[in-house]
């Protein structure tokens, strides 16, 4: 270790700063740790829709997540839920929703919770099983009988509201799509930049003007997730009020709106609990000693900076993020920390198969963890989110809610540690 | 049911069959091309894009490489538009016999192909991936050649003159009144729909599947080795020039650069039947390796796709061996009046697809000796629309169009550069759901993202033009995830299986396309 190397101390270090991440070091910060969060870059929040989808199928639709939980722990014994516990799942929720109504968006909050899924429709059509999501969402659901005009905007090229509308009416609801005038300078923006102009009031009104005469009386109006970063609740309201009908977003392709409001509000109680976050620093090693990791190496423009740390939170994520990946050679390897894989093909095995939509052999792939999700061989290394094993996020509707609870978890069993390490240091 | 007549009945349309209704279409022949899935997806569309300048067979085939050196510069003219000239060079690495060099230099000189050895620096200067180590370079007049480009260019060219092009039909019968082939039964594998082709001179153009064909019309021994080969796409161009290794053909020796891509091919197994797609991890390994021999570095690139094809190689009655590389890739040209006694059916295989158009020329050379109708070929001179300009494709030529009409028009696709007008109009002229068929148009979704983010819009945009029903663009879209996945997962590691999982992320995490099911 070169004595030139800045050597910086925290309690806890946190690698990744997508929900799991974000959650576990808000959580940690609130609890009185010194935290700093090291983080390559923005990670799950902002493609993710932004909603908390904690079981949306088992293999059916799950329609009483809460309820549905114990006996999908049972049948999943190393699901990262089995190791999280059922009971656990709904605290983790609850204090989530209590830092978005504290967080820096004026109204803006989540609703929902275990004992029923929200069936939201996504940008094709289809109902997504969801426990917890934002409220300007929630009107989608498609239990509401009203009918829905799915608004489409032509420079947006990542929502196509015609499409989604046949869906929604070939499942039963009544349906249709428009198309809104929208007043930009250029043929593409995306939702990014459609959310920037629905922060300003005035172009709000304007476009309200121009939808409203095409909206029926007895209608719910579908919006692509673009209502604004700043003052999403404001802008929501301002358009129920302007359209007089129930407004609701719908998540479309990245970047996602909803998930970038997220990561704004994580960010914020981060800052408000006294944590650290560093983007733009890749955690390229660690210093261990023994069975403990004693500080990871982070690569940060054009020189690398030591963490010390006494506890280590691991939420890189998985393959999508580039956390896990397979080299040429076809062998998989957790890439910050170099610790080891569980659930991955033996050589020789089939790591995906031809059938698109099936489970692929690879897709339950992580980083080997105890059952207090301790990474095998680093005793002071929690691991959270998607770098867990035992899960299929996408099938199963539960990427979020391992990314909660588990980022939630971890940060208890670290603040837990630490209260008895306290206990027994000598006054 | 229908019965259609017609002058020419033409089985097959890869780069030969096309070429043959165009050659037809020209001489003022009546046409009509089935084939049983779309244009140029079997074996034409299943290549590395090479237009070979005759280099390779410089030494082996010498018939070969003078076909191929003439043929490059008759298409260069007539199909500039789909081919990019890039020029090629032959290296001669540290696992080729170095002694292989001059009998090259000399073999292209027998064969008049053009080559010039050029310093190893120059070529560095130019190539600045190239293996460091390569002891000599040729430089050739290879270039890539965009075979849907191609292929649909002399379809619309002869449906222009008349022809009917009926992709997805596929041949169930082919009629016979004695010794006279009359026509042929075929199915719309879309809609079920069977039609009768009458025709005064039917055309067997299915390549490696000829045989199946002929054996349809009663004639034995017509017998097609499949010679299958794998190509993987790497993300990026490695390089900007085409490279060879300087040695006897062999597996893995050639990497094309094309549209976006850079494409390293083959391998040569017989295999039995030309369906045949199974990708071996160890040709994929064996691939990998090959390239980093060209370009050090190449295992840790993106590898994009990976795809099978098979040559239709027609067996010599005095080869008696199953390595297929040691047939003659000669064409075989079969006049069934003369070697079978079986009038108005002629037989056109093997062969490679720069001298798919010399193929064609013989081919209605035969046809209009069957009817009788001595018409002069024109296709030597005549460009396929869209090359009237005689100017190269160039890799830039997207990103100025697209720069031309920032503010006006949509960039669907992101990796390719397709503009949302140019989508839409291919939709419209296409009239097809299946989005793979889109594709093989206009490049969409063959870039680094595989389609992640543009198959979602490719969707909604054929949904509103077209007016498909739900279940239509549902199926259009899914039908392209799988398609898709097929030549994904055999080559998944490294960011590739990062940007996999990215678009798994968008199609089942997002959108929850399974449910559409």
């Amino acid at each position: 270790m070169s004595a030139r190397t800045p050597q910086l101390h925290y309690d806890a270090v946190v690698i990744g700063a997508g929900t799991a991440g974000l959650t576990a070091a808000v959580r940690l910060a609130e609890g009185g740790a010194r935290v700093c969060v090291l983080a390559k870059g923005v990670g799950s929040t902002h493609l993710a829709p932004g909603t908390i989808d904690v079981l949306g199928y088992a293999p059916e639709r799950v329609e009483e997540p809460g309820a549905a939980l114990p006996g999908f722990i049972a049948e999943h014994p190393d699901h990262p839920y089995a190791l999280i516990g059922a009971d656990a799942i709904g605290p983790a929720l609850q204090w989530f929703a209590e830092r978005v109504e504290q967080g820096p968006l004026p109204g803006y909050r989540y609703v929902g919770g275990l004992d029923r899924n929200q069936l939201l429709p996504t940008a094709v059509g289809v109902v997504r099983p969801s426990a917890l999501v934002p409220e300007t969402m929630a009107g989608g659901d498609e239990r509401v009988r009203e009918a829905v005009c799915v608004v489409g905007m032509r420079p947006l090229r990542d929502f196509h509201a015609s499409l989604c509308a046949a869906n929604l009416s070939h499942n039963g609801s009544s349906a249709r799509a428009v198309e809104a005038a929208v007043e930009v300078d250029r043929a593409d923006v995306n939702s990014v930049g459609l959310a920037r102009r629905f922060d300003d009031p005035a172009w709000r009104a304007a476009f309200a003007a121009k939808l409203a005469p095409v909206v029926h009386a007895e209608e719910r109006v579908a919006l692509p997730a673009v209502l604004g970063l700043r003052d999403p609740r404001g802008a929501w309201e301002d358009l129920q009020q302007r359209l007089g009908r129930g407004v609701f977003e719908i998540p479309t392709l990245p970047p996602s709106v909803p998930g970038m409001r997220m990561f704004e509000i994580l960010k914020a109680a981060l800052r408000a609990a006294g944590g650290r976050l560093v983007l733009g620093a890749e955690v390229i090693g660690a210093d261990r000693a023994g069975g403990r990791i004693e500080a990871v190496r982070a690569h940060a423009s054009g020189h690398d900076v030591h963490y010390h740390a006494r506890w280590f939170v691991l939420a890189t994520g998985g393959f999508a993020s580039g956390a896990i990946s397979i080299a040429s050679d076809w062998t998989a390897h957790e890439n910050a920390l170099g610790l080891p894989l569980r659930g991955f093909p033996a050589p020789g095995q089939p790591r995906f198969v031809a059938d698109y939509f099936a489970e692929q052999p690879m897709g339950r792939t992580g980083v080997a963890v105890d059952g207090s999700l301790r990474a095998e061989g680093a005793e002071n290394v929690f691991v959270a989110g998607a770098s867990l094993p035992g899960s299929l996020p996408w099938k199963e509707g539960s990427g979020d809610g391992i990314a909660l609870a588990s980022g939630h978890r971890v940060a208890q069993a670290v603040l837990d540690a630490e209260a008895t390490s306290n206990l027994r240091t000598p006054a | 049911m229908a019965t259609l007549s017609t002058d020419v009945l033409v089985i097959g349309g890869g780069a030969t069959g096309a070429g043959v209704a165009w050659d037809s279409a020209l001489r003022g022949f009546d046409v009509i091309l089935v084939d049983r899935l779309d244009l140029a997806e079997g074996t034409s569309g299943r290549f590395h894009g090479l237009l070979h300048s005759g280099g390779r067979y410089a030494v082996k085939d010498p018939k070969a490489a003078v076909e191929c050196i003439e043929e490059n510069r008759i298409l260069r003219s007539v199909a500039a538009d789909c081919i990019e000239d890039t020029g090629g060079f032959f290296v001669t690495t540290p696992w080729d016999d170095p002694a292989y060099a001059d009998r090259f230099a000399e073999g292209c000189k027998a064969t008049g192909v053009d080559c010039e050895e050029i310093d190893v620096a120059q070529a560095l200067r130019e190539e600045p991936r190239l293996n460091p180590d390569v002891s000599r370079v040729f430089r050739v007049p290879d270039a890539n050649i965009d075979i849907w480009k191609t292929v649909w260019s002399m379809a619309r060219g002869a449906q222009s003159r008349g022809a009917r092009i009926l992709p997805y039909h596929a041949a169930v019968a082919i009629h016979r009144d004695g010794d006279d082939v009359t026509g042929a039964h075929v199915r719309d594998d879309r809609t079920g729909q069977e039609l009768d082709i009458e025709a005064r001179v039917t055309v067997n153009a299915a390549g490696a599947w000829a045989g199946q064909i002929a054996d349809m019309a009663g004639i034995e021994g017509v017998r097609v080795l499949p010679g299958r080969g794998i190509m993987i796409a790497m993300n990026h161009r490695l390089v900007n020039t085409v490279v060879n290794r300087c040695q006897m053909p062999t597996d893995g020796d050639i990497i094309v650069p094309i549209r976006t891509v850079s494409v390293i091919g083959t391998t040569d197994e017989h295999t039995d039947d030309p369906d045949d797609h199974t990708v071996i991890e160890s040709e994929v390994d064996a691939m990998l390796d090959d390239g980093e021999k060209l370009v050090p570095g190449f295992r840790h690139q993106r590898a994009l796709r990976v795809w099978t094809g098979v040559r239709p190689l027609f067996e010599d009655a005095k080869a008696d061996n199953t390595e297929t590389r040691d047939v003659t890739r000669a064409h075989a040209l079969l006049d069934h009046a003369q070697r079978d006694g079986v009038k108005r059916f002629v037989t056109i295989t093997g062969g490679k697809v720069t001298t798919f158009r010399l193929m064609a020329e013989e081919t209605v050379d035969a046809v209009c000796k069957q009817l009788g109708e001595p018409r002069p070929c024109t296709t030597r001179t005549e460009p396929l629309p869209g090359s009237e300009e005689r100017r190269h494709y160039r890799i830039g030529d997207r990103l100025e169009a697209k720069e031309e009409r920032l503010t006006d028009d949509q960039l669907i696709c992101e990796c390719e550069l397709i503009r949302r007008s140019t989508l839409e109009e291919t939709m419209r002229r296409r009239a097809s759901t299946n989005l793979d068929d889109i594709r093989r148009q206009v490049r969409l979704g063959m870039g680094p993202c595989q389609g992640g983010f543009c198959i979602y819009r490719a969707t909604g945009i054929l949904h509103g033009l077209d007016g498909l029903s739900a279940e239509e663009a549902n199926g259009a879209l899914l039908g392209f995830l799988q398609e898709r996945w097929k030549g994904v997962w055999p080559v998944l590691y490294g960011d590739q299986l990062r940007q996999a999982r990215l678009d798994d992320w968008i199609f089942q995490g997002v959108l929850g396309v399974e449910h559409l099911r």
